[in-house]
Formats: structure tokens, C-alpha cells, sequence
């Protein structure tokens, strides 16, 4: 029982002794902070994490540069327009920054960032008679990589939740947004005491200051130079498309590049109105990232999946030809149009020249479900990235159900079906979902998921239940072979190529210009899957396939 | 000295802590503008009161019998406020118009449940004993941390701790329980490590540990060192941070670390008399969300400098010296349990709530009982007192 009492004594004893030394013994150094001064605590932040590419290339760091900010409650309006015309503001946008800041009168508020040591020396020179102005030296985003980058990395800016502090800066688009967690780190503090008049008097001496812990640096699988280029072959064209390579054996992207593009850069240090005005009155559209949030009916890219579809439930078989194409076809009183008169042919065959004919004959076989339930298993219809690009679309696979929904129930047809079979009609993909189908029939079906961090989480990819039969995927790689080696192919221009490349080409209808699309596959030098589309730009084998060859030959050597 | 009345030295104490603490609360609450907080702190002093004379009039015998029911209830009820709480935190369950935290009633029942546990134990010994009343007792302390509260947590397992001592288990017991935290943290260094696990083997030998216990104590804190750098190591650095904060909310600085410096600052304007009575100035106190709550201690301090915290130390002194005493008369063990659980009660509520508003404790969201503005601990703590005056009143009965 002595023991006890003596613990508990000593514990009362303990506080009191700490009370003794708060109160008696420093008590006058705190009863003047009380009454006079105060601690104000200035926020250091983190640096962001850094941005590589998959070779190690930095493409986004940060840089030292100077920040002024105020604190309100300790800011006199008399010094307004003196600082105004130091900091090189104008009084009124000072003043109503200022009206802004008061909602939290004792944190420091930014007025100015990223300023270089002339623009803030003539601030520093006067700080010893302005009271709550604080001048500090912050990280700053930069931006090393080009444009070609503002879609995937998108840009920082000021962050606007209720828990973020004065001049915190967070992503706004891109992976900036997505990963923001993990790049942004732990922000830092220090102490000071400070007069009545808002000066510094001293640090404060009952605790150190806190350093920032930077964020985590992040390695894409993406190829700087590959990205680069394909964002340069495809701004020639000078209307909107997006490009995407796929590394088929690892699920690694390779490129992803949307045009028109916008310089992020110039965003995230805060543009003008006007500049900022511009690039989201632009009718092209620059901070829509085509490659993945944009939706576009797929056109005939998408007959290989109506293909594997026939083939893999039975209906038909390598050898089986239907009645042959007169150029198109008559149901219920319309004209199913073809392109041209292609006769009697093969799924190979049809594949190769892209005869839509084959498809309305033989799609009958099946069903509209037994297709839009096919189609899904290839990731089409769903987000593929797991929230890592921001605004990702799904797409559109119809259903029976959907239709029902869209037209009442039965107020469509066979014709609905015979749309979708050659990839129009209500079906909608993404560029990054075409590159992956692409990837999925190279590797017949074992491609992992697709990947844009280094190091990520790998889940199952959704086509890992699709269970493609080996002689299927050998009939329609045999399709994708003869678009560009046959005599009759849809894509003889890529028969230049130094490589096999394996390709299917696309016209997809649209009612303001059909859009160019071109899908495929080389496995050597490297297995690499593309996906390219051209915004209303023409037909696919002669507007999508030269920027194929010139994406693949200028990243793999072999000229162009 | 053998009376069938309350305690009249502990009776004196308490009416002290709580007149100080309804004095501190309404100086507090002038900033609390719309709400009555001082009413009705006021009110839940009197409710308080009821519960003073009930833990008075309960049999002991009675609680003793029903501990493990209880303890079961509270169980019980803190896993639904863990699924189904409300409130800032959701540590809060309602009934009906009644709020209350499960927590507090889990203290309770802890205390009931520890004191008839080593009571068993002392009556009928058994080998390891000691670990299966921590086994039955340790998930009610997760659930109150998962709360999340990890003051009371923390505080809960410190009154075990000195239950454990009290009930005849030495520091030593009392090192081996907690090894697996000291484990998990000498995993930082293999020297750290290697003088930890030297000072188990020691301290196992010289207790002449049986063969069982060093399998069991070894492999535990072998294991818990060796994993949890691993565990560690597989979360990424914003779980890390996250964790961190969790484990030490004065990493924030605009949250609990600000709110220290402020409650230091206050405290120490203080000085010797204080600012006086509703004269504190701190302008810094005005922005503690916590002035009446948590930080209450600095509100008085200011005001009433060192003399007056003094005086409020020396009461809760009293009135756990005075516990100790009547546990240490205490004939029967399941009594002299309690009453020493009542007094490690206040000793760490005060020793955690105060040593945070000094600077010298991690901050934790805990009242300082009797003092802090809230009804569930004010009644809570009221009944604790109960039991510890029954405890005095029936050691001659029995």
C-alpha cells in the first residue's frame, strides 16, 4: 500500500511541478505573450512528389521560389496601398484578397506566389514596418515535360476544401488529382511569436519547428519520347484524335496522348482570365483528354469482338461463308449499306476487307445480350484505370434492356442488331478501351490489366473470365493480318511497315464527319498494342493509318 | 474508524473538485454563446448527485455477483456505437432522448469485472490467471480505442495495470503483461531489441518462470517485434502519416498542437493568483473548441494561477489518497479491489487529462472527470465515487 501512495503522490507531485514551472518560474515570459503577443504558426509546405516517365525522365519537380502572404488580424489597412505597390498589385485586388483572408484572421494568407528574388526584395526591405507580412520561401510545381503530358499529369492549383491551409496547393486534373494523397506529403510549421503590431519578435522557444515531409515520387509506365511523339504526329492532322500503346505482355501504357493539347504549366502558376477563357471556349475542346474520357462509336474496330463472338459460341467457323455481299443488304424495308461489292467470303476474309454484309448475315446467329455481354468481357461498358484517370468514361454497350429504355419496350429490331455488329448504333468506347482489345487478342486474352503507375496494385483485368478458344483468336488474328499483307486489305499502307503488324481499320459514322479509327497489334521488335482515332477525320485506313506508322516506326527505329 | 456513513474527508474533496469544476465551466462557457452549457452542467451535477447516493446504496455483493453480466452488457453496447454511434465522433449511442458514451459505462463495468476477477483469483489461484482476466478484458479496451477514444483507452488500461499491482501481482507481472507494446517499439533498433529481450529473459529467470511461460512470453514478444516492421513497412507513407496522426494528434498543427501551445500559454499567464476569477485574457483560449471540455484544467489555471490549481490538485489528491486507504482497510478483496480501482480511476484521469493540458501527456481526447463540461463522465465518475464510499462503509459488515 506505501507504494501506491508514493506513485500517487509522485504523479500529483509530477504535474505540480510542471505547473510550478509554467506558472512561477516562466510565468512573466508567458503573461507576456498573453498580453501582448501572440504565436502565429506559418505553414511550410511539402514539396510535391516528382513525376518520372517509365526510363527515369523527370517530368514534373518542384522549385524554390518566394511567396508573400499576410495575416489579417495583424495587417493595418494604412500599409494597403504601400504593399500594394511593393508586391505589384493593385490596391483593390489587394484589398479584396484581404476581404477573403479575414475569414481566418491569424493564418498567413498568400497574396503572391513563385516570385523570384528581385520581385520580392522590395517587400523584404520594408518588412521591418509592415506588421503582418510574411515572406517565405515555398516549393513550386514545374512542369519540365511539354503539353504532351497535360492530360495524364494534369496541374495543380489552390486547394479549396475546408480542412486544406491558406496557400495550400493540391492536383486539380490528370494524376495530379487522382494520386493526390500520395504526391503531396505532409506539410511542416514553425512558431512564432509575434508583437501587437504583427512583427516577429522572436521564435517561439516552447517548440521547434515541424519539417515538411515531401510526397511520394511516382514512375509512370508511360515513354517520354513515345508520348512525345505521338502527340506531335497526331497535332499535324490539326483536328482532335487521341493515340494509345499498350505494352500487351505487362498491361504497361505506353502512350497516351489526346490533341489538341493546352500548356498546364501556365495554368498551374495561375493564367489570366482572358488565357483561361480561351482555352475552354476552344471549340476543340484542349482539357477534354480524348485518349480516356471521350466516348466515340467505334465503326468496323469493332468487328473483330463480333467476330470472336460468333466464333466463340459456335455459330460459326473458320471455313463458313455466307451468301455473298452485293454491296448491302434489305431488311424490313431499309438498305444495310456495305462499302463495296466484296462477294463470298470468310470470316478472314471479312475481317480483312472490312465487308459489313458478313456481319449482318451472320450476327443473326446470335443475339443482342449473347454480344453486349461478350463485349463487356473485353472491359468495354466499364472504367478500366480503377479511378486513376480522372473523368474516365465507360462507354456504352446496349442491351436489350437499354434499348427497351431508350426506344419502349419492342419499338426496335433486328436492325439495332445489325448496327452494333459493325460497331454504330448506340455502342460508345474509348480509345484506351480499343487499345486494350487490341492487347487482348494479341495475347489471346492473357493481357494483364492495363497500367499507367509503376509498382501499382495489379487486380484481375476484366477479360481474365473471357476464355478466348486458341483457333478463334488464330481466325481473327489471321483477319487482322490480311487488312494489311492481303491483296484486298483494308490497310495495305501498313504493309510498309519493317514489322508484321496485325491491324483492323475503321470509318466510324458520325453525323458532323465520320471518325478515322485504326486498331492493332505488332509482336516484334516489341508487343506493343495501338489504338488511334481522328476526331471526324475521314476514313480509317487513309487518315489513321499513316499516323500508326508513323507513331510505330518513329518509336521502334526503322525510319519514318 | 468504523462507520456506517459515507467518508466524510472524500465527501469534503468532491464537493471541492465539483464546485471548482462548475466555477471553471461557467467562466468557460461566457464564450459559448446560444448554448446553456452551465445549466446544464448544472443539472448533470445534480443527476450526478443521484448517482453518487445509488453507488452508495447498491450492495457490493450484488455488483459482485452480476459483474460479469454486465461487463457482457457493456461489451454489447460499445460494439453497436462502434457500428451505430453518433455524435462529433460517433462515440456517442442514443436512447431515446438520452445520449450517452458507451465508453464510460465499459469503465464501470471494467472495473467491476477486474475487481471479481482477482478477487477469483485471490480466493482460488490459477496458473496464469493473471492473462485470462487481460484476455476477457482487453477487447472492451479496442472497442473503447476503435471509438475512437484513445484517451479513455489509455487511461482504462492504466487503472487495470494498478488493479493488477494492487490485487498482489508485482511490477514484474505487470512488465510481462506489457511487453508486446515495448516488443512493438523496440523493433526500431536490433540494440533497442536486444536489451528488451534481455531484460525479459532476466526478469524470467529470476522469477523462476515455468518452462510455459517463457515459451509463451518469448514467442509473443518475438513475434510481435519481428512483424510489426514488416507490417509497417507494406504501408505506404501517407498510411504511415495517417497512423501517426491517429497515434499522435499533436502532429497537427492547426488541431491538438495548436490547442497545446495555447492551453501553455494560458496556463502559464497565470502566474501565482491568476488573472482572476472570468478575467482570463488569453486571447489564444478563445480559439480552443475544447475550453470547457478537454481544456477546462487551463481555464482555471489561468484564472486562479498556481494557488488555485494547487488547491485542485490537492483535492483529487484527497480523494484518491483517501481511496487507497479505505481499499487497504478493506477486509473482503473484492471490495478493497474496487475501492483501489476507483482511486487508479481518478489518479489517471487526472495524471492524462491535466499532464495533456501541461504539455507533458500526447494529446488524447479525455475530461477530466468531475471538472470537464459533459453529462456521461460527470455521472459516470459520480458513481465511481459511490462505490469507493460503499467500500469504506461496509468493511466492517462484512
Amino acid at each position: 500500500m506505501a507504494g501506491f501512495f508514493i506513485i500517487y503522490v509522485l504523479i500529483i507531485a509530477g504535474l505540480a511541478a510542471r505547473l510550478f514551472h509554467l506558472q512561477i518560474l516562466r510565468g512573466d515570459y508567458f503573461r507576456e505573450i498573453s498580453a501582448q503577443n501572440h504565436i502565429r504558426i506559418v505553414m511550410n509546405p511539402a514539396p510535391r512528389g516528382l513525376i518520372r516517365d517509365r526510363n527515369g525522365e523527370v517530368l514534373v519537380d518542384n522549385v524554390p521560389s518566394f511567396r508573400i502572404s499576410i495575416v489579417p488580424s495583424e495587417f493595418s489597412t494604412v500599409d494597403l496601398p504601400l504593399v500594394a505597390g511593393l508586391s505589384g498589385l493593385a490596391p483593390d485586388s489587394l484589398s479584396s484578397l484581404i476581404e477573403i483572408a479575414s475569414s481566418r484572421p491569424y493564418r498567413p494568407f498568400p497574396i503572391r506566389t513563385g516570385l523570384s528574388v528581385e520581385e520580392v526584395s522590395a517587400i523584404a526591405e520594408n518588412l521591418y514596418r509592415l506588421g503582418g507580412v510574411v515572406i517565405d520561401v515555398v516549393p513550386q510545381r514545374r512542369y519540365i515535360c511539354g503539353p504532351e503530358f497535360c492530360h495524364v499529369i494534369g496541374y495543380v492549383g489552390l486547394a479549396t476544401s475546408e480542412e486544406s491551409y491558406e496557400g495550400q496547393v493540391s492536383g486539380r486534373s490528370g494524376l495530379e488529382l487522382s494520386l493526390d494523397q500520395r504526391l503531396s506529403g505532409e506539410p511542416g510549421y514553425r512558431r512564432e511569436v509575434v508583437d501587437a503590431l504583427g512583427k516577429v519578435v522572436e521564435e517561439y522557444e516552447g517548440g521547434g519547428e515541424v519539417s515538411p515531409r515531401p510526397g511520394e515520387d511516382i514512375t509512370l509506365t508511360i515513354d517520354l519520347g513515345l508520348q512525345r511523339l505521338a502527340t506531335e504526329v497526331l497535332a499535324l492532322e490539326g483536328v482532335p484524335g487521341a493515340a494509345v500503346v499498350i505494352d500487351y505482355s505487362s498491361g504497361e501504357i505506353l502512350c497516351l496522348a489526346s490533341s489538341p493539347v493546352f500548356d498546364m504549366g501556365r495554368i498551374a502558376s495561375g493564367v489570366a482570365g482572358a488565357e483561361w477563357d480561351s482555352i475552354c471556349s476552344d471549340p476543340q475542346r484542349p482539357l477534354l483528354s480524348r485518349a480516356w474520357a471521350a466516348r466515340y462509336p467505334p465503326g468496323s474496330v469493332f468487328k473483330p469482338v463480333t467476330a470472336l463472338y460468333l466464333l466463340q459460341s459456335g455459330s460459326i467457323d473458320g471455313s463458313y461463308r455466307p451468301d455473298p455481299c452485293f454491296g448491302s443488304y434489305h431488311l424490313g424495308g431499309r438498305d444495310f449499306g456495305c462499302w463495296t461489292v466484296h462477294g463470298r467470303l470468310d470470316v478472314v476474309g471479312a475481317l480483312a476487307q472490312s465487308c459489313d454484309v458478313f456481319f449482318y448475315r451472320t450476327i443473326q446467329l446470335g443475339s443482342l445480350d449473347g454480344l453486349a455481354a461478350f463485349a463487356r468481357g473485353f472491359g468495354l461498358g466499364s472504367r478500366l484505370m480503377g479511378g486513376i484517370l480522372p473523368g474516365e468514361c465507360r462507354g456504352l454497350v446496349p442491351s436489350s434492356a437499354l434499348l427497351d429504355s431508350l426506344y419502349g419496350d419492342g419499338g426496335w429490331g433486328l436492325g439495332n442488331l445489325l448496327n452494333v455488329s459493325i460497331g454504330q448504333g448506340e455502342l460508345l468506347v474509348t480509345p484506351l478501351q480499343m487499345a486494350c482489345i487490341a492487347g487482348v487478342i494479341a495475347s489471346g486474352g492473357a493481357m494483364p490489366s492495363p497500367m499507367l503507375v509503376k509498382d501499382s496494385d495489379i487486380s484481375e483485368p476484366p477479360w481474365a473470365d473471357l476464355d478466348l478458344p486458341v483457333e478463334a483468336v488464330a481466325l481473327v488474328t489471321e483477319g487482322m493480318r490480311e487488312a494489311v499483307a492481303g491483296d484486298h486489305g483494308t490497310l495495305r499502307s501498313l504493309g510498309e511497315l519493317p514489322w508484321e503488324f496485325f491491324g483492323k481499320s475503321g470509318t466510324a459514322e458520325s453525323s458532323a464527319g465520320d471518325h478515322a479509327w485504326v486498331i492493332g497489334f505488332v509482336r516484334e521488335p516489341r508487343p506493343l498494342a495501338i489504338a488511334v482515332v481522328v476526331e471526324h477525320g475521314g476514313h480509317g485506313g487513309a487518315v489513321a493509318a499513316p499516323i500508326v506508322s508513323r507513331i510505330l516506326q518513329g518509336y521502334l527505329g526503322g525510319g519514318g | 474508524m468504523t462507520s456506517d456513513r459515507p467518508d466524510p474527508v472524500i465527501l469534503s474533496a468532491l464537493g471541492l473538485i465539483v464546485v471548482i469544476g462548475l466555477m471553471a465551466v461557467f467562466s468557460a462557457s461566457q464564450a459559448v454563446e446560444g448554448d446553456p452549457v452551465f445549466l446544464k452542467q448544472l443539472a448533470w451535477a445534480a443527476v450526478g448527485v443521484f448517482f453518487l447516493v445509488l453507488g452508495t446504496r447498491l450492495s457490493l455483493r450484488w455488483i459482485e455477483e452480476f459483474a460479469y453480466p454486465f461487463y457482457g452488457l457493456a461489451l454489447l453496447l460499445l460494439l453497436v456505437t462502434d457500428f451505430a454511434g453518433s455524435g462529433p465522433a460517433g462515440r456517442w449511442l442514443a436512447l431515446g432522448p438520452i445520449r450517452f458514451q458507451a465508453s464510460e459505462v465499459a469503465k464501470v463495468a471494467i472495473l467491476a469485472a477486474a475487481s471479481r476477477a482477482f478477487a477469483d483469483l485471490s480466493s482460488r489461484p490459477r496458473r496464469f490467471g493473471v492473462f485470462f482476466v487481460y484476455a476477457g478484458i482487453i477487447p472492451a479496451i479496442v472497442l473503447t480505442w476503435l471509438q475512437p477514444d484513445l484517451g479513455t483507452a489509455g487511461a482504462t488500461i492504466l487503472m487495470l495495470l494498478f488493479m493488477t499491482w494492487w490485487a498482489g501481482y508485482g511490477p514484474g507481472w505487470i512488465f510481462l503483461l506489457v511487453s508486446p507494446v515495448f516488443a512493438a517499439l523496440s523493433s526500431i533498433s536490433l540494440i533497442y531489441w536486444l536489451a528488451f529481450t534481455a531484460m525479459i529473459v532476466l526478469l524470467l529467470l529470476r522469477r523462476k518462470a515455468p518452462a510455459m511461460l517463457w515459451v509463451v512470453v518469448l514467442t509473443v514478444n518475438t513475434l510481435v517485434a519481428a512483424f510489426t516492421p514488416v507490417v509497417w513497412g507494406l504501408l505506404r507513407p501517407y498510411q504511415q502519416a495517417r497512423l501517426t496522426t491517429f497515434l499522435d494528434p499533436a502532429a497537427d498543427p492547426h488541431g491538438a498542437g495548436w490547442n497545446v501551445i495555447q492551453s501553455e500559454v494560458a496556463i502559464g499567464s497565470g502566474g501565482l493568483w491568476g488573472q482572476g476569477f472570468l478575467h482570463g485574457s488569453q486571447k489564444g483560449l478563445a480559439f480552443l473548441p475544447a475550453r470547457h471540455t478537454d481544456f477546462v484544467f487551463s481555464v482555471w489555471a489561468e484564472e486562479m494561477g498556481f494557488a488555485g490549481s494547487l488547491l485542485l490538485l490537492a483535492a483529487f489528491g484527497v480523494l484518491i489518497l483517501r481511496l487507497v486507504w479505505i481499499a487497504s482497510r478493506c477486509e473482503n478483496s473484492f471490495t478493497s479491489l474496487i475501492a483501489s480501482g476507483c482511486a487508479a480511476y481518478f489518479a489517471m484521469h487526472l495524471a492524462v487529462n491535466v499532464g495533456m493540458t501541461l504539455g507533458i501527456m500526447p494529446v488524447t481526447g479525455i475530461p477530466l472527470v468531475l471538472v470537464s463540461y459533459g453529462g456521461s463522465h460527470m455521472v459516470t465518475a459520480m458513481f465511481v465515487v459511490g462505490l469507493g464510499l460503499n467500500a469504506g462503509m461496509n468493511w466492517r459488515v462484512i
